[in-house]
């Protein structure tokens, strides 16, 4: 993105909901990692990957053994395979291009929360998390599973939840713990139900550091931020703590083990403990000090400058905005539905939210149209300026002082080949090549849309909304459409099927009186040339005239129109 | 006053006419030079500015690009060519209503997609070059599977002619110019009409995409070039020059840093738009009339290469804007071309009197063909 031109203000945070994307009933989100993708995990086991940039659906995957309801999904580095985890205690590792289902494991619990390793371009380990157990690291490719120490003993070592706690039916005991791998996956960081963060190494599993937080509630979630220098902890005592990440990208592991040698005077946990001191560093805290809300998924902005957590109060769709240093920008509210997942965009200011209607609510900055750029010589003011001409200002000046004072040398070297890479993703290495985007293949106009779109009335409701993308399509003439088996959802649909899909599928903005009146004009307008033409497309110019003069939305929804 | 232009639906497309000056054209002369419009070159910065104007003053390309096939099958005058991004194809699009699909290696005519109800003015490949999609003054953009030939989706939307169309990088978006002053953004997959821009305030003549798709530069009658942010729709930057001429088509370089104007006083300039300013000018053509692109050539050395009403192509380096070669061959208005990806390779394309699409390469190259 070439963002110096791009008005740098724009750079900040979300205030209002653009849109909403409807399909099914979704629970769970998680951008790809330039943010084009948005895969939703939705609760008939089915995983929609959404075109974030035209909003439309790109890819469905569905398998038939895969039917329980979606509890999390989350993307391989480069954006080839997703992983889901569902309520039947199964894990499905996806390929996105083809949408074939790759591998499939049942655990003994159902995983709230899913990580695949992010070191690696083709992940076969994931890091799960259980609702009520210690998290486990899965491979998917044997289903063996390693569980994760939650807590450390005096004697140093990592131990695993002690047998006696174990209930009497021999399930195991209630220790809620959130994980999650450090930027490059060599390093999972624990936080367990004693309020204490655990780093264990990735490959040896075994207790580095131990970092306690005050109050020793239990940890909720624990996430990094993108570029892996800032972690955030949300507990039980309704609090989110901001941690710096002291240690290195690369070669933690070293690090932590050189340090962990260096404290040999130190036995046990208080050696973990001077380890972990040096590893994180508590920066914030946040709370709302006034109504004691429970946070629920937090997260950080895409380049870690902001921190947003929602509230988890049921009936309440409230987002909560923070900058790094604590001061709290902003309070989303939204429709009264509960949310049961958030998500920043890697790099735009945008929050993705799910509400526990199904609907993923996208919320926006509100965008205002920089005037100064439809001519270059404006220049936006902030406030009135008094304008103080000069004494010669308005004296007649022969042609000749109009000459251009500037001279342009035209001999430089002007580059036009090379690129600049983008710094928001400085960290990409060249060895795998990643998935922006799914290739856009057009669904194929039907035959019949022909008729239904002469014959249709004006349906302004909105679950005809579906009809208008098809009935923009007009066939001009009776030449025979073969339909190509280009549709992508499993089997091969007909051309009415396709249109039952999209019924489902719509992408809607908020109804907005003009934006209404536009789609009824799009379905009213027949393009074949006739008198009855005429007559709509006189009112469609105008319509168009309108819609093109009015800038400022009247709601807080940029309308299809700008 | 340019968009309710009523003209004789029979007749080619929109792009093959004359820049409607504030003379009237009669209908005979549609094809026919203008009369001179008031955008002369006014010679400030154009000839005397720099030495290069002129043609071949020593500078030359190495070695020369000769012609290397003519492909003949259009009825009507010839509007635009295109190589796939795979350089495995040719599309052509004619005021003849159809479009042509050619082998690049064998010459031979692939595809031939019959559709639309009025010429057509511009043609656009995906980046997986399996689709095209078509830009007519019947309204609509068209978009055609290659492989087989099939129209697959019509989109509509637009109130008067369609005058260009380009796919973004990422395929999942067409952009389209129109009569009707604005630039459309279409979703592919559902054809929806994303966005409606505001863009100009005379007929849209070109539009472009940068190489990650974040930017759209759009370019117009009215002397504008307007830079438009794709993902929002806002207009980021208006690049304009003082004598303001109108703008007959907009390009990206390749690395989306520049944008490439031309314009109707013979002139094409390079343009860096962050900061507004030109920074190379080229001249020695002759465009006045017509919407003639232009393109950069990178495969092997800096050109830019365009066409020009004196029935020639022109070849510019790109650093010292000389002329380094002058393609002769064409018997009318050259009003399309395009550079193969990857070969050295160049297609171009003229009007009613020639209707043919000629494919250059340099000399020693066509040993490598068969």
């Amino acid at each position: 993105m070439n963002v110096t031109i791009i008005d740098p203000l724009q750079g900040d945070f979300p205030e209002v909901i653009e849109e909403y994307l409807q399909h099914g009933n979704m629970k769970c989100i998680a951008f790809n990692r330039r943010g084009t993708l948005l895969a939703a995990g939705c609760s008939d086991g089915s995983c929609v990957i959404w075109d974030f940039e035209t909003r439309g659906i790109a890819k469905e995957l569905r398998d038939k053994d895969c039917v329980a309801p979606i509890t999390s999904v989350c993307w391989s580095k480069y954006g080839h395979h997703l992983l889901a985890s569902a309520t039947d205690r199964s894990l499905t590792l996806w390929d996105v291009k083809s949408g074939e289902k790759i591998a499939r494991v049942t655990l003994q619990q159902t995983t709230l929360l899913v990580r695949l390793h992010p070191g690696s371009c083709t992940p076969s380990i994931c890091l799960a998390c259980p609702l009520s157990s210690a998290p486990i690291l899965v491979d998917l490719n044997t289903s063996s599973s390693t569980v994760l120490p939650v807590s450390v003993s005096d004697s140093g070592i990592g131990v695993l939840p002690h047998p006696r706690n174990k209930f009497a039916d021999g399930s195991p005991p209630y220790t809620p713990t959130a994980a999650t791998f450090n930027k490059n996956g060599d390093l999972i960081y624990v936080g367990n139900s004693k309020g204490e963060i655990l780093i264990v190494d990735f490959k040896t599993i075994r207790v580095h550091a131990m970092i306690p937080i005050l109050g020793g509630s239990i940890v909720r979630n624990i996430v990094f931020s993108r570029n892996g220098q800032y972690l955030l902890t949300n507990s039980n005592d309704r609090v989110i703590r901001i941690y710096e990440n002291l240690l290195t990208q690369k070669k933690a592991v070293v690090a932590l083990e050189e340090m962990t040698s260096s404290f040999d005077n130190l036995q046990g946990t208080e050696k973990l403990k001077a380890v972990g001191s040096k590893c994180l560093i508590l920066q914030r805290e946040f709370q709302d000090a006034v109504t004691k809300i429970q946070w629920k998924a937090p997260c950080f902005s895409g380049d870690g400058d902001w921190v947003v957590g929602a509230s988890a109060t049921k009936g309440e769709h409230k987002i909560y905005i923070w900058d790094r240093s604590g001061y709290l920008a902003k309070i989303l509210e939204g429709p009264k539905e509960a949310l049961i997942d958030l998500a920043w965009h890697p790099v735009r200011p945008l929050v993705v939210s799910v509400s526990i209607t199904g609907l993923v609510y996208i919320w926006a900055k509100d965008y205002t149209e920089n005037w100064s750029a439809f001519a270059p010589d404006f220049k936006e003011l902030e406030e009135n300026e008094e304008y103080v001409e000069r004494e010669d200002e308005f004296d007649l000046v022969p042609e000749t002082d109009k000459v251009k004072d500037y001279e342009v040398n035209e001999d430089e070297e002007v580059d036009v080949v090379n690129f600049d890479k983008d710094p928001a993703f400085s960290d990409s290495d060249a060895s795998m090549e990643e998935l922006c985007f799914l290739t856009a293949i057009p669904s194929p106009d039907a035959p019949e849309q022909q008729d239904k779109y002469v014959g249709s009335s004006t349906k302004v409701e909105e679950s005809t909304h579906s009809g208008s993308p098809l009935s923009v399509d007009v066939e001009q003439n009776d030449q025979a459409i073969i339909l190509p088996d280009l549709i992508l959802a499993e089997g091969g649909n007909s051309a009415a099927e396709e249109t039952v899909g999209n019924n489902s599928s719509k992408r809607r903005r908020k109804p907005s009186a003009k934006g209404l009146e536009l789609q009824a004009d799009q379905v009213r307008k027949p393009l074949k040339k006739g008198k009855s033409s005429n007559k709509s497309f006189k009112s469609k110019n105008k319509k168009n005239d309108q819609d093109t003069n009015g800038f400022a939305p009247e709601d807080d929804v940029t309308d299809e129109c700008l | 006053m340019l968009s309710q232009i009523s003209l004789p639906i029979s007749l080619a497309s929109e792009r093959l006419k004359p820049k409607p000056s504030a003379v009237h054209n009669p209908p005979e002369s549609k094809l026919s030079p203008a009369m001179s419009s008031v955008y002369q070159p006014n010679g400030l910065h154009s000839s005397d500015a720099e030495a290069g104007g002129g043609d071949g003053d020593g500078a030359s390309i190495a070695p020369p690009y000769i012609l290397r096939e003519t492909l003949r099958g259009h009825k009507r005058a010839i509007s635009s060519v295109k190589f796939s991004p795979d350089g495995a194809l040719i599309a052509s699009a004619s005021a003849d209503k159809t479009l042509r699909v050619w082998s690049s290696t064998y010459f031979s005519l692939h595809e031939e997609l019959v559709g639309h109800d009025e010429g057509i003015s511009d043609v656009s490949f995906s980046s997986d070059s399996r689709y095209v999609c078509s830009a007519s003054d019947d309204r609509t953009v068209r978009i055609w599977d290659v492989e087989t030939g099939v129209q697959i989706k019509t989109l509509a939307g637009h109130t008067n002619y369609v005058f260009c169309c380009c796919y973004n990088p990422q395929s999942n978006m067409i952009a389209s110019g129109s009569f009707d002053e604005t630039v459309r953004v279409w979703d592919v997959k559902s054809g929806k009409c994303l966005r409606v821009l505001p863009a100009h305030s005379e007929p849209v003549t070109s539009v472009d995409f940068n190489r990650d798709g974040s930017l759209i530069v759009s370019g117009s009658f009215d002397g504008l070039c307007r830079i438009w942010d794709s993902a929002t729709g806002h207009c980021v930057k208006t690049i304009i020059d003082d004598d303001s001429p109108p703008v007959s088509f907009v390009k990206f370089s390749p690395n989306g840093k520049f944008v490439l104007a031309a314009t109707l006083d013979s002139t094409l300039r390079l343009w860096n738009f962050s900061t507004g300013k030109f920074l190379k000018t080229y001249t020695g053509h002759e465009n006045s009339k017509f919407c003639i692109p232009a393109t950069f050539s990178v495969t092997n050395g800096k050109y830019i290469v365009s066409g020009s009403e004196d029935n020639c192509l022109y070849l510019w380096e790109l650093q010292t804007r000389k002329v380094v070669q002058k393609l002769e061959g064409h018997t009318d208005t050259v009003i399309a071309v395009s550079c193969h990806p990857s070969k050295n390779m160049i297609a171009s394309g003229a009007l009613t009197n020639d209707r043919t699409v000629k494919v250059w390469v340099q000399e020693g190259e066509d040993q490598k063909e068969m």
